[in-house]
């Protein structure tokens, strides 16, 4: 099953829910499992909050950039932004490390989830400017 | 988001319906927290039975409310999560300062 789907979103919070669920939907020919489906709408949902949160600081007229792709059984996804970047990357993926201190209350756990729920993760710059982030996933082909 | 809640004795029960993510996040932070300001309940419960989705956004409120509840000597936790959201909790630790009850 090769297949691939491309979608740039606004950098906005009702944006999520839209955008995990059409990534999951364009997952759906690989027959995934309901715990595989939540856990990639989890791990789409964590990226794109990134953006949201971080890379945009709630600034909504910035872009968010999902692509996506079926290679075989696997899913693999590619989110991305254009925002002010992440200085240290290794420390980012760190468990609870968040940049958002005080009222915010971030958990720092976004990194640890997506690499916990998908197969793979990377983090890296994008560009000149912003973030990349890629995951993938094979699907049991046993479903 | 809906959030519906009762109270028993001085236990106050909070039933969490929808999504929690960020653009749920602030309307779900604000209601909990006037429950926490109105009720004086010691025990407060957060029954995730009908909580379809929730990701690491979802942990945050969760801690910033069980701060609040701490400072006023209450104790939360967390009651019949969905498989997925019970793996996200699972993941966080945060079953170690507010438990999983049935």
């Amino acid at each position: 099953m090769d297949n691939f789907m491309s979608l740039s979103i606004a950098a906005k919070s009702c944006n999520e829910a839209f955008a995990r669920s059409v990534v999951a939907a364009f997952a759906t020919p690989l027959n995934p499992t309901v715990d595989e489906i939540n856990d990639i709408k989890t791990a789409v949902s964590e990226a794109v909050t990134n953006c949201i949160v971080h890379a945009y600081s709630k600034d909504e007229s910035g872009i968010i950039c999902i692509d996506a792709r079926l290679d075989g059984n696997t899913i693999h996804i590619a989110i991305s932004d254009k925002g002010v970047g992440i200085e240290d990357i290794i420390k980012a993926r760190q468990p609870f490390y968040t940049t958002k201190g005080g009222d915010d209350e971030r958990s720092g756990l976004g990194f640890t989830v997506m690499e916990t729920f998908m197969d793979s993760l990377t983090v890296a710059p994008n560009g000149d400017k912003g973030v990349v982030v890629t995951m993938s996933k094979a699907i049991n082909t046993e479903n | 988001m809906k959030i519906v809640h009762k109270t028993v004795g001085t236990t106050l029960y909070v039933g969490l319906c929808g999504e929690l993510d960020e653009s749920t996040s602030v309307t779900t932070r604000a209601a909990l927290d006037k429950l926490i300001e109105d009720f004086s309940a010691t025990k407060f419960v957060v029954d995730m039975s009908a909580l379809k989705f929730m990701d690491s956004t979802g942990i945050g409120v969760l801690l910033g409310r069980y701060k609040k509840l701490k400072a006023k000597g209450a104790s939360l936790f967390i009651a019949s999560p969905t498989p997925t959201v019970d793996k996200l909790l699972t993941l966080s630790g945060i079953y170690d300062i507010m438990p999983k009850i049935v």
